[in-house]
C-alpha cells in the first residue's frame, strides 16, 4: 500500500481551479520530483497535499486513510509536513524557538528532546545558532532550519516547495545531501523544483506538470537527455 | 508636577493594557475588533452590579464575565467569517460594536449606572508635601504587573511562541501543528481579560457608566496599535502607552485649551506616522537571505 496517494486531485483559488487532474503514489523512503513551467500549480498542488488549501475534488491518502480538506494543523499531527516555498522561518524568532514550533506538531511529545538532539546532530550548524535570531542566518541555513522545523515532527511525508531557491549552488548541494539523508533514514520526500535537471536526477521519479494535469513521467535516467527533458518540460512540438 | 507625570504614566500603562487586548486578537486574526470596547463595557456594568461583593470576588466575576462575552462574540460571528477579507471583519466588528450597545442600554438601560468601586482606591495621599491620587499610583502597579505577566506568557511560554508565530504567518504556524481554533479562542479570553483590568481601573476614576463606556479608550487603543507597530505585541503596548503619555501630557499642559486635546494627539500621530509609516517598532523590509 501507497503512503501517499493522490487521485485525480482538483484544487484552486475560489472559482480559479489551478490543478485539473494529479495523480501519484509514493512509497516509504522514496521520493518523487514534481516539475514545470512557473504558474502550473506546483506549490498550489503542496498547499492542498498539506491541507492549507482546500481541494475540490479527488482524494489524498494518507498511509491509507483519508486526509482530503483536512485542516493543517491536522494533517501534520497525522505525519505531513511541508517546508513552504521560500522557507517562511519566523525571522524575528531565534533559531530555537523555530525548531519548538515544529514540536507542536507532533504526536508523541515524550520524544521531543530527543527529536531536537537528533536535528542538531543532522543540521549542525542549528545548534552552533540555537540562541540567534532566525532573520540572522544565511539563505542555506534558513533552508536547513525549516527543514529541520518541519523534520522535527517525525513526519512519514516530507513535501519541500523549492528548496534550492535562492540558494548559491554548493549550498544547493549540501541540502540535496541532507535530503538525502532524510530519505535514507525512511522519511517519503516529495519535492517541487524549478531545476529539472537537479530535481529529475535525485528523485526515485519526477512527474512533469502542465495545465494542472500530470503530463509525463520521468526517471533519473531522462536527467541527463536534455532534449527528452525540455519535451517533458515545455511539451513535444513547443 | 509628579501629579502630572504619575497621571501620564498611568494613563500610558491603561491604553497600554488595552492596545494590548487589541493586538492579542489583531496578532491571530488580522481583525481590527472594534467590539473590544464593549467587552470593557461589559466589564465596567458587571463591576459596577457587583459592588455589594467583595471586590476580589467582584473582580474574578468581572473576569468570568467578559471572558465569556469575549468567548461568545468569537463564536457567534468571528469564527463564521474566518477567511473572509479583513475590510470585512472590520465592517463586521463596527456592526457587531454598535449592535452590543443597543443590547446594554435595553439591558441595563440608556440611564448611566453608578456606584463606587473599592471607594479606599479613589482617595488621595499626602506624601513629602505632595497630594497624590491612590488611583494614578495603583494603575501604574497594576498595569506594570500586567504587562509583566503578559510578557512572561508571550515571551516565555509554549502559548506565547504560538502567539507570537501566528502574528507573524498564521498560515506557516498552522502548518507546523499550531492549531488555530485552540490560539484564537484563547487570544479572545486574554484580550477578555486585559479588558475587565482596564474597566477595573477605569471604573475607579469614573464610576459612571453608560453604554459608550468603552468607545472611547478602544479608539484611542487602536491609535495606539497602529503607531506602534500593528502587528507586534510589543508595538502595542508600547503604542498604546505613547498615546497615554501623549494625552495625559496635552491635557495638562492645555489647560483651558484640553479642548484641543484630540486634535494636537492626532497630528502628533501623523506625524509619527509620516516618519514612521510600518509604527515605531516596525523593521521595514527584510532582505532577503542567500
Amino acid at each position: 500500500m501507497a503512503l501517499l496517494e493522490i487521485s485525480n486531485l482538483v484544487a484552486g483559488y475560489g472559482k480559479v481551479q489551478v490543478i485539473s487532474d494529479v495523480s501519484f503514489s509514493l512509497e516509504p523512503g522514496k521520493s518523487i520530483g514534481i516539475v514545470g513551467p512557473n504558474g502550473v500549480g506546483k506549490s498550489t498542488l503542496l498547499l492542498t497535499i498539506a491541507g492549507a488549501i482546500s481541494p475540490n475534488a479527488g482524494s489524498i491518502k494518507l498511509d491509507g486513510t483519508s486526509i482530503f480538506g483536512m485542516r493543517p494543523e491536522d494533517i501534520v499531527r497525522r505525519g505531513l509536513s511541508l517546508v513552504p516555498e521560500g522557507r517562511q522561518i519566523f525571522s524575528g524568532l531565534s533559531v530555537k524557538e523555530n525548531l519548538s514550533l515544529g514540536l507542536t506538531g507532533r504526536r508523541d511529545k515524550k520524544g521531543s528532546h530527543e527529536a531536537v538532539e537528533r536535528m542538531h546532530e543532522l543540521f549542525p550548524v542549528l545548534s552552533t545558532h540555537e540562541h540567534h535570531q532566525a532573520g540572522m542566518l544565511s539563505g542555506g541555513q534558513q533552508q536547513q532550519l525549516a527543514i529541520a522545523r518541519a523534520l522535527i515532527s517525525e513526519p512519514k511525508v516530507l513535501l519541500l516547495d523549492e528548496p534550492s531557491l535562492g540558494l548559491a549552488p554548493t549550498v544547493i548541494a549540501d541540502v540535496f545531501e541532507r535530503l538525502r539523508e532524510i530519505i535514507h533514514m525512511g522519511t517519503a520526500v516529495v519535492i517541487v523544483e524549478q531545476r529539472a535537471n537537479l530535481v529529475t536526477s535525485f528523485a526515485d521519479e519526477t512527474i512533469v506538470i502542465r495545465d494542472g494535469k500530470v503530463q509525463s513521467r520521468l526517471t533519473p535516467a531522462d536527467a541527463t537527455n536534455t532534449d527528452s527533458l525540455n519535451r517533458s518540460y515545455f511539451g513535444a512540438g513547443d | 508636577m509628579i501629579q502630572s507625570i504619575l497621571d501620564a504614566i498611568s494613563l500610558g500603562g491603561l491604553y497600554s493594557l488595552a492596545a494590548l487586548g487589541l493586538g492579542l486578537v489583531f496578532g491571530v486574526m488580522r481583525l481590527v475588533n472594534f467590539a473590544h470596547g464593549e467587552l470593557i463595557t461589559i466589564a465596567a456594568y458587571t463591576l459596577v452590579l457587583t459592588t455589594q461583593f467583595p471586590l476580589l470576588l467582584s473582580l474574578v466575576l468581572t473576569i468570568f464575565v467578559t471572558a465569556l462575552v469575549a468567548l461568545i462574540m468569537e463564536f457567534a460571528i468571528y469564527r463564521r467569517l474566518r477567511g473572509v477579507s479583513p475590510a470585512i471583519m472590520l465592517v463586521a466588528s463596527f456592526g457587531l460594536s454598535t449592535v452590543l450597545q443597543r443590547v446594554y442600554e435595553f439591558t441595563f438601560g440608556a440611564l448611566p449606572k453608578s456606584a463606587v468601586v473599592a471607594p479606599s482606591l479613589s482617595g488621595v495621599v499626602k506624601f513629602a508635601g505632595l497630594s497624590i491620587t491612590i488611583s494614578s499610583v495603583l494603575t501604574i502597579i497594576l498595569a506594570v504587573v500586567i504587562l509583566l505577566a503578559m510578557g512572561y506568557l508571550v515571551e516565555r511560554t509554549s502559548l506565547g511562541l504560538q502567539l507570537r508565530a501566528a502574528s507573524a504567518d498564521f498560515r506557516t504556524a498552522r502548518l507546523l501543528g499550531v492549531r488555530s481554533n485552540r490560539l484564537i479562542t484563547a487570544a479572545f479570553v486574554l484580550s477578555g481579560v486585559l479588558a475587565s483590568f482596564v474597566a477595573f481601573i477605569l471604573v475607579i476614576q469614573n464610576p459612571v457608566v453608560n453604554p459608550y463606556y468603552g468607545l472611547n479608550i478602544t479608539i484611542l487603543a487602536l491609535v495606539g496599535i497602529v503607531i506602534g507597530g500593528i502587528s507586534s505585541l510589543r508595538g502595542a503596548a508600547l503604542g498604546g502607552f505613547i498615546v497615554g503619555v501623549i494625552l495625559s501630557g496635552l491635557n495638562t499642559l492645555l489647560g483651558n485649551g484640553r479642548v484641543y486635546s484630540y486634535t494636537w494627539l492626532f497630528i502628533t500621530v501623523l506625524i509619527i506616522l509620516l516618519v514612521r509609516p510600518g509604527g515605531l517598532l516596525s523593521k521595514g523590509s527584510e532582505l532577503e537571505r542567500v
